[in-house]
């Protein structure tokens, strides 16, 4: 494939760029297969910008035939180009970040805007940047990811009790969203599972996804059940179910929708774990939106946050209108739901909704982080992600497509992810010490999951990745975040491990918006980074001298 | 330890469990409670409090001329409750129903406290139970209107450092370099014979002749002629205030006010003078009607900018309904849009933008004149907000005492009027949360500039406790002249007394002193935040922290590095006189951690 064919200019001189924080320079646009590249020659050095073509969320053309060109520089000497036409292309980043080009000619700024209109949503994953991304400190053959199911199966001893490794999924055949390795009840071999496979959505039968060691307690996910209008029942999936809570007096559902959602859900030929064959088994709805809903209450947040105009009386009102504060209290409400039926309960618990590939995870993620605090140091917390959301299955592909600023059809987009880093810098916000991360972490995850040189984020199941040896032909960005230079730069300095459960206040009045993320590029309130940064840079330093 | 009472210095006014030995409950309740020296019990009674969060709560309230004291009788200290409330902080208090009155704990007293909180106790319904108990409160809450005195002039406490002298108006125009070939220092208030809310000593244009000032001050409401606040070391330009002048419906000029502002103006050579008219436009027009105005064109040199900043009135009005969605019960369901009807923040915001405006005008080299009405309310918080934006020393510890203490005590903010000290008049129209706003607004910048303020957020809770407390004469009266006539100075404590005598737990461990730097805070809305751990902080289901865990966590760190240090420098030392292979071999490791981080170090560097 080439590139070249959707690249009719590939550069242009005397191009201006605006872009937030820094003031307007001139300088030369390059578009290449994947990368905008602004480099600026003037006096104090020259200044480059490298942008992701797929970054790119949206951009809007303006062409106009002018007299006067650019009349910001007409004091500086460059106005005297007087005839001629020109465009301004401006470009908004799944990031959050807007740049503006002013771009002379009009062929030239519509040819640019083509290409990069075109090349920032190949549909080809296999043309995708991960593909071509070498750094030199990295080789491809130091493997892929943390760690795989089989070694998490085999570090948990206690666990092994209990339960046992299947390879039922070695060929994706039970369930195409599920790892080829899965922890089950040891009481339940392969072929209950296919069975129970076959009676849960997409095959995602019930499988382990946390072993709660101070109690023997487990958090379990799966799909929803396929009961349909006429109440069937799979005896293989009930069995599965029973060999969970084992001897137990009962186990928790979490089902995460509405009592009044599952039984639609039944017309549909989904449904829920009916009381009468599952009676062992309690179930909890918490309704949490998901899909469209969140993607929308993303788009009407960003748009506030975007809202230049001065104006602001009404904010709080539109912050509220957005909903996302409040997706953000019933994630974090319902995660806590579920840790207190594992920690302060004493019981097992199943969390699905529908496909169980979106608001499950979410749960069960910020459930581990509140009870486990292996979960909360840098390694841990990538390694979490590993498990819940890549092995998982979340479809990283079709939920992240596009972000907030996109003009295109709304098709499989919803923000469940950046739900998580909101809800995990909550956390963080809540409990400065308990996390072993930084916050810079939780920025670099958000804008790598829209646009990254790695292939982490690619594809939406472990299938996928395996067929477009993604594992094989692409860096893996949880290990560049581990690499011991760049490690530092997102770990929290003033970490402090506590073996306590942190439980987040949920109270709207706790809740912040997440100006780190929402409001990076749109005011001047970058000081606070910086002196966050300085801050960590004076612990690391006195650390290391403790530490000697 | 300077302080006789140590216990109660840092948490006098928290509800936070202290739980009694367990011989002390058997034997005469609140016999252990720690009190002030010259704080006396007047009374106690058993008592149920009506505790917004958890119920009815039986226990036994003490009253002495100093607090009102609550703990609950249940041995079971989970849920157990205190309450420590300084009769200062009590607004209003009320009885609650009669002897008639049907149902459980409906008789009883209501009490509204000015800081964000009311109480309600219930008693038996026999024998006129609560007449005692009421009578008492009413009596040593609102001394004033008794004829009794402040609390502040009964304690006996003592201090290692007298809190008085932590503003001197000389040596502070000094430290600015006043006087100077422009401006000079005036002592003609001396007797408050110019303006009686003035301090005494004030900074004015080395060309105005004390008679000027005399004819100006008739021009200005109150006398408040426009004086120098600050003056900015480079450029010369001023933050100079006043009071409106006194245009009238008929548009009177003053040639005199007029010729000094350009005197004002001249003094660092700028082409024009900008008054920044603290109101929005038409308060400002609306004031001519009683007699007040603004400055019209007949200022030549000068441009006048509102800034748009409400009066008091609708200060209190907009604290109250945040009042009315925190306590007892937050608003939950519509928390922001609630939270955007209170208008609180937004009010905030203006003040702080007025601020960043004047700030900004004299960093470019204009002198700026700040008033509003009277000049002791908007015009306060405005000078003081940009001083502490332009002048690194007022974010210092010691420096923000003297900033309080000049611009808002000697410049006669009528903290009396204000807040109300021993006036059981609760409904005065004077009221209003001026000063709280203030320390908003102070919080507000702390938050956006973590390491540019030596004092921590535990200091701003400690001056808006004692705002109302009553216990020490730093906030009482509305100016000079009546702190003079009625000896504060003599015969009360100094809140920085108590505060520099413990000076350790009101500083910010992530201050890092940059002189000459320029807070510009972001003014939006999107970066302010409701200042949960004030307005909030009665509510046990907000997570409460006596002391920010990123603070304690970076104390430690920094605890350990000295320890380490100093394990470092013996090992060097000892190592110098043996020299033993061991230290060799230690040295080299220390040296480029020392070259890389310059003066914590310096003495790390000397037995290299």
């Amino acid at each position: 494939m080439e590139f070249s064919e959707h690249i009719k200019t590939a550069n242009v001189e005397d191009v201006v760029l605006r872009q937030p924080l820094q003031p307007p320079s001139r300088g030369t646009l390059c578009i290449t297969g994947h990368h905008l590249l602004f480099s600026d020659r003037g006096e104090g050095g020259s200044r480059q910008v490298l942008l992701l073509l797929r970054n790119i969320d949206a951009i809007e053309k303006s062409v106009e035939n002018l007299l006067g060109y650019s009349g910001f520089f007409s004091n500086a000497g460059h106005g005297e180009r007087i005839s001629g036409s020109s465009g301004t292309v401006t470009i908004k980043c799944k990031d959050l970040r807007v740049l503006q080009l002013d771009i002379p000619g009009m062929e030239q700024c519509l040819n640019i805007a083509h290409s990069i209109e075109t090349l920032s949503c190949l549909d080809n994953v296999s043309e995708m940047y991960p593909f071509f991304y070498r750094p030199t400190d990295f080789s491809l053959q130091d493997g892929w990811g943390l760690s795989t199911p089989e070694e998490y199966y085999s570090q948990a001893k206690a666990l092994q009790k209990k339960w046992r490794l299947s390879s039922v999924n070695r060929d994706y055949s039970v369930c195409p969203s599920y790892p080829p390795a899965v922890i089950v009840p040891h009481a339940v071999d392969d072929d209950t599972l296919k069975k129970a496979a076959k009676f849960r959505q997409g095959g995602r039968f019930p499988v382990l996804c946390y072993y709660h060691r101070k109690n023997g307690m487990v958090i379990m996910r799966s799909s929803q059940p396929l009961t349909g209008a006429n109440r069937k029942r799979c005896k293989e999936d009930e069995l599965l179910l029973q060999a969970v809570i084992d001897g137990s007096d009962k186990g928790y559902i979490i089902d995460t929708r509405s009592s009044q959602q599952v039984q639609q859900a039944r017309m549909t030929g989904g449904g829920f774990e009916s009381k009468s064959f599952y009676n062992h088994w309690k179930r909890l709805h918490r309704q949490m939106e998901r899909g469209k809903a969140l993607q929308e209450s993303l788009i009407k947040l960003v748009e506030a946050c975007g809202d230049e105009s001065n104006n602001m009386d009404r904010w709080l009102s539109k912050l509220e209108n957005s909903k996302w504060l409040s997706h953000v209290q019933t994630a974090l409400s319902t995660a806590g739901l579920l840790a207190e039926c594992v920690e302060r309960d004493g019981h097992s618990a199943l969390v699905h909704g529908f496909d169980g590939t979106d608001c499950s995870l979410l749960i069960s993620t910020l459930a581990q982080l509140i009870m486990d605090p292996c979960c909360r140091t840098l390694e841990g917390f990538l390694a979490l992600l590993e498990r819940e959301w890549l092995q998982a299955g979340h479809p990283f592909q079709q939920r992240c497509a596009h972000s907030a600023c996109s003009h295109a059809r709304l098709q499989q987009e919803s923000p469940v992810f950046l739900l998580l880093l909101d809800c995990v810098w909550q956390l963080w916000r809540q409990f400065p010490l308990a996390l072993g991360f930084s916050e810079a972490l939780l920025l670099r995850l958000a804008a790598d999951v829209y646009a990254s040189e790695y292939g982490t984020f690619l594809c939406n199941n472990d299938k996928e990745r395996c067929a477009l040896g993604v594992k094989d032909k692409t860096h893996c960005l949880l290990q560049a975040l581990l690499k011991p230079t760049v490690k530092d730069f997102y770990l929290n300095p003033l970490y402090e491990p506590t073996e306590l459960a942190i439980w987040p206040s949920v109270h709207p009045q706790s809740l912040q918006l997440w100006r780190g993320f929402f409001l990076r590029w749109t005011q001047q309130a970058r000081h606070l980074e910086e002196v966050q940064e300085e801050i960590r840079n004076m612990i690391i330093e006195w650390e290391k001298l403790a530490l000697r | 330890m300077a302080s006789p009472v140590s216990v109660y210095n840092s948490n006098a006014l928290d509800p936070h469990i202290r739980s009694p030995p367990r011989e002390a409950l058997k034997m005469e309740f609140l016999a252990d409670v720690t009190l002030l020296p010259g704080e006396d019990r007047i009374t106690d009674k058993d008592i149920i409090y009506i505790c917004p969060f958890n119920g009815a709560v039986k226990g036994k309230v003490l009253i002495t001329n100093y607090r009102l004291y609550f703990r609950s009788s249940d041995a079971d200290v989970t849920v157990a409750v205190t309450l420590d409330v300084p009769l200062g902080a009590i607004s209003r208090v009320e009885k609650m129903g009669g002897a008639s009155s049907r149902g459980e704990n409906s008789y009883g007293l209501d009490i509204t406290c000015k800081d964000m909180r009311n109480l309600r106790f219930a008693l038996k319904q026999e024998g006129h139970s609560r007449r005692d108990i009421f009578e008492n409160l009413f009596r040593y809450a609102f001394p004033l209107s008794h004829n009794l005195p402040l609390f502040a002039y009964v304690t006996q406490e003592k201090y290692a450092e007298v809190g008085w002298s932590i503003y001197n108006p000389v040596e502070e125009f000094r430290r600015q370099g006043l006087p100077n070939k422009k401006w000079r220092i005036s002592f003609t208030n001396k007797s408050y014979e110019l303006c009686d809310t003035y301090p005494t000593v004030l900074a004015v244009p080395v060309r105005s002749t004390e008679d000027d000032l005399k004819r100006v001050a008739a021009f200005r409401s109150r006398g408040r002629i426009p004086v120098l606040s600050w003056i900015h070391r480079e450029n010369q330009a001023v933050i100079v205030r006043c009071s409106q002048p006194l245009v009238g419906m008929s548009g009177k000029r003053n040639k005199d006010d007029e010729r000094y502002l350009d005197l004002i103006r001249e003094a660092n050579d700028t082409p024009k003078l900008t008054i920044y008219d603290a109101r929005p436009n038409v308060n400002a027009v609306a004031n001519k009607a009683t007699g007040g105005g603004y400055e019209g064109d007949e200022y030549q040199n000068a441009e006048l900018v509102f800034l748009d900043i409400q009066n008091i009135h609708v200060m209190r009005e907009s604290l109250k309904k945040l009042k009315d969605i925190v306590y007892p019960n937050v608003e939950e369901s519509h928390w922001l849009s609630s939270l955007e009807s209170t208008h609180w923040l937004e009010h905030v915001k203006l003040v702080l933008s007025g601020a960043i405006q004047v700030a900004d005008k004299v960093c470019s080299g204009n002198s700026v004149v700040v008033h509003c009405s009277d000049g002791w309310d908007r015009t306060a918080q405005l000078t003081s907000l940009a001083m502490l934006m332009l002048d690194s020393h007022y974010r210092t510890l010691r420096g923000f005492q003297v900033l309080i203490e000049k611009e808002w005590i000697s410049f006669g903010h009528k903290f009396a009027s204000r807040i109300g000290h021993g006036d059981k008049n609760h409904a005065d129209q004077d009221r209003s949360p001026i000063f709280v706003q203030f320390i908003d607004c102070v919080w507000q910048m702390t938050k956006q500039f973590p390491t540019a303020f030596e004092f921590n957020e535990h200091l701003l809770l400690t001056i808006l406790d004692h705002l109302y407390s009553c216990r020490f004469g730093t906030f009482l009266y509305n100016c000079e002249s009546a702190r003079d006539a009625n000896e504060v100075r003599l015969k009360t404590v100094s809140l920085w007394a108590l505060v520099n005598s413990r000076m350790d737990i009101y500083l910010n461990p992530f201050y890092t002193p940059e002189s000459g730097r320029v807070l510009y805070p972001v003014a939006s809305m999107r970066h302010l935040e409701l200042w949960v751990s004030y307005y909030i902080r009665w509510n046990p289901r907000i997570q409460q922290q006596q002391q920010s865990p990123v603070e304690q966590r970076y104390r430690e760190l920094l605890a350990l590095r000295d320890e380490y240090l100093k394990k470092l420098e013996q090992l060097q030392l000892s190592d110098s006189s043996t020299s033993s292979d061991l230290a060799n071999s230690s040295t080299p490791n220390t040296t480029p951690s020392s070259t890389s981080t310059p003066s914590q170090y310096t003495h790390l560097q000397t037995p290299l």
